[in-house]
């Protein structure tokens, strides 16, 4: 679909595993803080991050949300990035429990497909609680590449 | 069936935010809304994976449909959200 690079997006160094919060704010601080970690923003898109969460959840469904900032964070922005967050534990996130979190830092769209790639994976049951247990960032940067030559149907109930 | 063709105009595409106010209007109107990215088969408009599995960009083309009692008005509504750049208004 288009020549962008899932490994530039998301580091290495921004997947983390293992972490604990005991609320969503601090879910979102800890998201904000792996985008910080990694250079692609600066501390000041945290705060813009919570604001957002404030105006619309951003919880997608199964186990996974996708904390990211109001339009006053993208200056904050440094370059396009994802995180990928897990709390094996579970988050309370407006009563539904999350496991997942991917923050994005974005200015662009380059990112867009790889969160196309995460809904088709949360559509599977399977895929989706594979990739809630990753046991490694390899894992989970394998699953959220998009195959180029396999472009899954969106949906089986297209035609009528 | 009501159909629209209308170009996505929130500067970060259709997804995020953008995609869970949209999939919330398509929800409001209580009737079986459905969106497809170019000639991509049509998926449940209410659906946000669905609606972000499209994938799609700000400028590309969707077509909404809708079947029953007042469609059209529906489907002119959210034409007009879809026309907005959902990523930049203040919610309601």
């Amino acid at each position: 679909m288009s020549d962008v690079d899932p490994a530039a997006l998301l580091a290495p160094d921004a997947i983390r595993l293992a972490e604990q919060a005991a609320d969503k704010t601090q879910a979102i601080r800890i998201c904000g803080q792996a985008l910080v970690d990694c250079g692609a923003v600066e501390a000041a898109y945290v705060p813009a991050m919570l604001e957002r969460e404030e105006s619309v959840s951003t919880y997608i469904g199964e186990g996974v949300a996708i904390p990211h900032a109001t339009l006053a964070g993208k200056e904050a922005v440094l370059r396009d990035a994802l995180c990928f967050v897990r709390f094996p534990a579970g988050v309370d996130w407006d009563g539904a429990q999350v496991t997942v979190c991917i923050g994005i830092a974005a200015q662009g769209d380059g990112h867009v497909e790889i969160l196309a790639e995460l809904a088709q994976i949360l559509l599977d049951p399977e895929r989706a609680e594979a990739l809630r247990a990753a046991e490694s960032a390899e894992t989970v940067l394998a699953m959220l590449t998009p195959a180029p030559e396999d472009t899954p149907e969106p949906t089986r109930e297209g035609e009528r | 069936m009501a159909q629209r063709t209308v170009v996505v105009a929130s500067g970060v595409g259709l997804h995020a935010r953008p995609a869970k106010l949209f999939t919330q209007a398509a929800a409001g109107t209580g009737l079986g809304v459905t969106i497809a990215k170019g000639d991509g088969p049509a998926v449940d408009a209410t659906s946000i994976l669905r609606v972000m599995a499209l994938g799609v960009k700000h400028g590309e083309e969707v077509t909404i449909s809708a079947e029953g009692d007042g469609a059209d008005e529906a489907l002119d509504g959210l034409v007009e959200l879809l026309a907005t750049d959902l990523d930049a208004v203040k919610p309601a």
